[in-house]
Order: structure tokens, then C-alpha cells, then sequence
């Protein structure tokens, strides 16, 4: 019974509102938490940072934003492959223009120069909704792709047309370049987006959050409520784009290090993270969480299993791969089409309950 | 008890003035040369046949509809054009004839999101949350816990609203309203597609809306048993024109009145 609500009353509002109201749900949490800052930078090796856990927290903070948009907020985005080379290219910028910044400066800056592009290109919401929405931000992928293709400014005039992160330290670690230790990237990473988990799941369930929901359940009554959906809809664009500014820059400067922007940040990234969202659950801090390492785990464990253990080669494996995650993703979606952390919260239901379901 | 509360709500101040409302979309004349008012602390009835133009009346009150002529004046301060979200704050709030709840969100949320108008804390505060966004958002969870107790609700606090009968829908979208402590209530359809039981519960909260919080009620209803005994006045319309105004027992013998719900031979 490592999972009950007997005798854990609530005697204020403020203990009836926190985020996980069951004990051994807090237990868990913090258990969790202190296994993958406290024990895992001890074993981490370049593989596991690079192929697993840096990619996994790099989209894990871009589903994060996707999800605030797409599934709090209801406003349909294609434009997440576009807002990350704003993050990514903000950074490259503000690294190569001001050496003495600190990096997490610099990323909480290229932050805000995103969010500030998503307001002007989330400007649309006002007008037009859903599908048709959904292409307009589409626009604004290859609108910014062909930017920084088009002007050299945004690259420092290299002549690859690529941009390559500097060496850059804080606090005595090595964050960028070839010389990054992967406990130093990795602990980075995971602080950036263990705080903004955290913020976002504040902004969800705080007024903002639920103007937010009113908008995306039903946008009239929402305003007749006394709802501005001016203000709701632009913050929205602003705080996703924020995060998704972040997981670019997260992704140029300590996770590869260089980038293309017609390679790095296509059509194919916005709807990866867009993939992640609905299978890990839409409106779900969790759900992004999982989502993320869903996409970003599965074929890497597959791989491992198929090309290490069983000795197949590698293309077959990475067939494979492609094939059972195809398959898996269907499965999920038929099985619950509200994400995984749908099928979590059922799980939890179930588990009030065991072992008397009556 | 103050003074205004034991006048005869025809004598009362006037809380809300419609003066001489147009609304036309197209060639329909939905509203046409329209005036009345709304004193405070009255139970205000808008009744008349279907496509009588009472929801776009109430449409029009709330800012959603722009009338094409006339003015509204709302607390001395006539307005021109508004915005539905403006009305909310300026202290108008109402439910719908279909109910248009947040059915992604609990029932508490819902109450919660309709006091959004007096919430105050910016973003910054609200993503750091511990401090003073937390102390206001626990300051109004105890304002709305008094509404879910007096619309007792208190069963179903946590429950996805989607998950809901109907009836309970109906009054979590009051609670809704209520929240945002409005001086005028808009009511459209309040008792639509409710049992006795249901109705006479309903009637019960607007009553005691209207008394313990003293708010002003403007409500549309077809159940004439229901606007005769709840209402201190009555507005009657048909084909978008006025045709009785005045205590329920005057319209209720009021020929034009009796003629648009009856019908009267074309010659």
C-alpha cells in the first residue's frame, strides 16, 4: 500500500492546492528528483548525455512550452522548428557579441527574444483559430528559417553559413564546446528545466492558467466572463515561446554545439514536439514530460536492444525501430487518446482504491 | 434594510437604462426602438415568444452585440461601445441559455476563473507562486467556497464539470456568475429543460441571490409560473418591439401580451 490518501486530511486551502496532494505522491516526487540530480552526474558517461538524457530534457523543455500553448491555451502552433532557431540563434549572438555574460544569462535572454518574436507572430490568434491558425504559424517557420538563412548577420557572416558555440564557463565548468563535461551540460540542462517545470505548472494552476483553459474550452463565454483575449492569447504565445526559445538554446549551445538552421530547426522538429504533446497528453505538465521521453527515449532503447543484445544490424534495426514506435504510438492513441498521463491519472484512480476497487 | 430595499422596485434607483436599442444583422431587425430600465435590487423578468429578441437584448446589455442606435447607461455612466470582457469587469455577469461551462476544468476552477476579474497578481508573481500569488489565490478560494456552500455544490468541488448532470451544470454556471460578485446578473434561460424539482431549487437561489447578496437580476424565462412569482417587473417583447412593461399582474392582462403568446387571427 505504498499509495494511499487514508488519513492525510486537509485542513487548509493551501495544503488542498499544492501540486501533489498525497503524501506518498510528494515521497515519490522527491525521491525522483533526488535520484537524477544527486546519483545519475556520477555515472553519466558522453553517450548517455548526448544520445539520451541531454536530448530528453533539450525536447522535454520544448514540449513544455508547445503543451502550454497547444493544451492549456487550445491555440494549434507549427512553429516550434522556427522559435527554437530564434532561441538558438539569440544565443549564438549574444555569445559571440558579449563574452563576459554568464551562460544562463544568455539563455534566459534568448528566452525573452523569442517570446517576443511569438507575440508578434501569435498576433494572428486574435483573428483566426484552429486549422487555419495552425498554417498561419506555419508561416512563421519558413519565415524564420529563410531568415537566418537569408541574412548573414544572424551567423557572423561564416562562410559554412553554420553557427558553432564558443568555448563558455560558469562557476568553473565547462558548459560548451569539445571540452564539456557531461555531468556539468547535463546538470545545467536539468536545472533549467526542473525550475521551469515548476514555473509552468504555477502559471497552470493560478489565475493566468485558467483564463488560459476558458480560452481553449470555450472562448466566447470565456470573454463574456470577463476573460481579455488579447491578454490571454499573447501571454500564452509569449510563455511558450519563451520555453521553446530556451530549448533551442539549450539544444545549440551545450547539446550539439553547432547548427544549420534548415537541418537543426525544419518543419520535422515542430512536429516531433508536437507528436510529443499529444501522446504524452495534452494540458499535462507530466504529460509533456513524458511525451518527450517517449519520442526521444524509445528509439534509443530499441536500438540497443535490436542492434546490441540481439545482434541484428543496423539497418534492420533501424527499421525496426521505426516500425514499433509507429505501432506503439497508434497503440496509445487507441488505448487513450487523452495522452499517457491520462492513462496515469487512471492508473492513480485505481490505485486510491486497491485493493478493495469497492 | 436600507431605505432603497423597501421601496416598490418601480420607485428604486435605476441601475441600468436602455434607451431606444436598435439591432439589426443584415435585413432582420432583431431589436427595434427598444427602452426600459432596471432598478437596483430587482428581479427584473424579459419574457416573450420564440425569436422575441430577449437573448439579444441581453446581448446587447453585456457588450456583445453593438446596437446600431441607442445607448445603454449602466450606473449613470452611458457607454457606447464595449467589449464583452469590459462589461465583466465594470460588474456584469450572466449565464447562457445553453450552458457554455469549461468542461475541461473542475468545478471548482470554473467558480474560480469567473472571479478572475478581481484577481490582481501579474504573471511574474503568478510563475513564482509562493508569496503573494498564493495568498491571493487562497483569499478567493475562500470567497468561493462560500458561493459552492450556498449553491451546495460542495460534492462535486473537484469534478470535471463535463462530468456533470445537467442540472448541476446549471447551477455551477451560476456559481460562475456569482463569483465575480456582479451588481447585475444576467439570467438567460435559467430553468431551461429542469424538472419541478430542479426549478423550484433554482428559483430558490436566484430568490435568495437577490435578497442575501442584493444583487439586481435581469433573467429570461418561458416558464410564466416562474416569472410571475419570482419578478418585480416585467419586460415583454415580440417581434423585437416592446409590448407590456410593468408589474407581472398588469402584463399578465395586458391584451397585446395575451395576443403574442396566444396568437390572434390575421384577417
Amino acid at each position: 500500500m505504498l499509495y494511499r490518501e487514508a488519513g492525510d486530511f486537509k485542513t487548509t486551502y493551501r495544503s488542498d492546492q499544492q501540486t501533489f496532494p498525497i503524501k506518498s505522491e510528494r515521497f515519490l516526487f522527491w525521491a525522483v528528483i533526488a535520484l537524477v540530480a544527486l546519483a545519475v552526474p556520477f555515472f553519466i558517461n558522453d553517450y548517455l548525455e548526448k544520445a539520451v538524457l541531454i536530448p530528453f530534457l533539450v525536447y522535454a523543455m520544448a514540449a513544455l512550452g508547445l503543451n502550454i500553448l497547444i493544451g492549456y491555451c487550445g491555440q494549434v502552433s507549427l512553429g516550434t522548428g522556427g522559435f527554437m532557431a530564434v532561441g538558438a540563434y539569440a544565443t549564438y549572438k549574444l555569445m559571440t557579441g558579449f563574452e563576459w555574460m554568464p551562460m544562463p544569462v544568455i539563455i534566459i535572454l534568448a528566452g525573452f527574444i523569442t517570446a517576443s518574436v511569438g507575440i508578434v507572430f501569435g498576433l494572428p490568434s486574435l483573428r483566426i483559430k484552429g486549422f487555419y491558425l495552425a498554417v498561419a504559424t506555419l508561416a512563421s517557420q519558413f519565415f524564420l528559417v529563410w531568415l537566418f538563412n537569408k541574412v548573414p548577420w544572424f551567423y557572423n557572416h561564416s562562410a559554412t553559413g553554420q553557427i558553432t558555440a564558443p568555448p563558455r564557463e560558469f562557476l568553473g565548468f565547462t558548459l560548451t564546446g569539445a571540452n564539456a563535461e557531461p555531468y556539468a551540460t547535463y546538470l545545467f540542462c536539468l536545472g533549467f528545466v526542473f525550475v521551469f517545470a515548476w514555473v509552468a505548472r504555477n502559471l497552470t494552476r493560478g489565475r493566468i492558467g485558467r483564463q488560459w483553459m476558458a480560452i481553449r474550452d470555450m472562448d466566447i463565454a470565456a470573454e463574456i466572463i470577463g476573460v481579455n483575449p488579447l491578454m490571454s492569447k499573447l501571454s500564452a504565445f509569449a510563455v511558450s515561446s519563451f520555453y521553446i526559445g530556451i530549448a533551442g538554446a539549450l539544444y545549440f549551445s551545450v547539446w550539439t554545439g553547432a547548427a544549420e538552421v534548415t537541418e537543426a530547426f525544419g518543419i520535422d522538429k515542430s512536429f516531433d514536439v508536437l507528436f510529443m504533446i499529444i501522446i504524452g497528453g495534452l494540458g499535462s505538465i507530466l504529460g509533456s514530460l513524458i511525451g518527450a521521453a517517449f519520442i526521444v527515449l524509445l528509439p534509443v532503447l530499441m536500438t540497443n536492444i535490436f542492434a546490441r543484445w540481439l545482434g541484428m544490424s543496423t539497418e534492420i534495426a533501424e527499421h525496426m525501430q521505426i516500425t514499433i514506435v509507429g505501432v506503439l504510438i497508434i497503440f496509445f492513441l487507441i488505448k487513450e487518446p487523452h495522452g499517457i498521463a491520462a492513462l496515469w491519472r487512471t492508473i492513480k484512480e485505481k490505485l486510491r482504491l486497491w485493493p478493495f476497487p469497492h | 434594510m436600507t431605505l432603497v430595499d423597501t421601496l416598490p422596485a418601480g420607485q428604486r434607483e435605476v441601475l441600468l437604462e436602455v434607451d431606444n436599442i436598435s439591432l439589426s444583422f443584415g435585413g432582420v431587425k432583431a431589436i427595434s426602438n427598444i427602452s426600459f430600465d432596471i432598478r437596483v435590487g430587482e428581479i427584473r423578468a424579459i419574457i416573450g415568444p420564440n425569436g422575441a429578441g430577449k437573448t439579444s437584448m441581453l446581448n446587447v446589455i453585456n457588450g456583445f452585440y453593438h446596437p446600431q442606435e441607442g445607448t445603454i447607461t449602466f450606473e449613470g455612466v452611458p457607454r457606447k461601445r464595449m467589449r464583452p470582457h469590459h462589461a465583466a469587469t465594470h460588474g456584469i455577469a450572466r449565464t447562457f441559455q445553453n450552458i457554455a461551462l469549461f468542461r475541461g476544468m473542475s468545478t471548482l476552477d470554473n467558480i474560480m476563473t469567473g472571479r478572475g476579474t478581481l484577481m490582481k497578481r501579474n504573471l511574474l508573481w503568478q510563475a513564482l507562486w509562493t508569496g503573494p500569488a498564493e495568498a491571493e489565490e487562497i483569499e478567493h478560494r475562500e470567497a468561493v467556497e462560500k458561493i459552492i456552500d450556498f449553491l451546495e455544490i460542495q460534492h462535486i468541488r473537484k469534478t470535471p464539470v463535463g462530468r456533470l448532470p445537467y442540472g448541476l451544470q446549471k447551477r455551477v454556471e451560476l456559481g460562475r456568475a456569482l463569483a465575480a460578485e456582479p451588481r447585475l446578473l444576467l439570467l438567460d434561460e435559467p430553468m431551461a429543460g429542469m424538472n419541478r424539482e430542479e426549478k423550484e431549487d433554482m428559483s430558490r437561489f436566484i430568490i435568495d441571490v437577490n435578497t442575501q447578496f442584493g444583487t439586481t437580476i435581469a433573467l429570461i424565462e418561458h416558464d410564466m409560473g416562474v416569472v410571475m412569482d419570482l419578478s418585480d417587473r416585467v419586460v415583454v417583447l415580440d417581434y423585437g418591439k416592446k409590448i407590456g412593461d410593468g408589474p407581472p399582474e398588469e402584463v399578465r392582462n395586458n391584451q397585446d401580451v395575451i395576443d403574442a403568446y396566444l396568437g390572434v387571427p390575421h384577417e
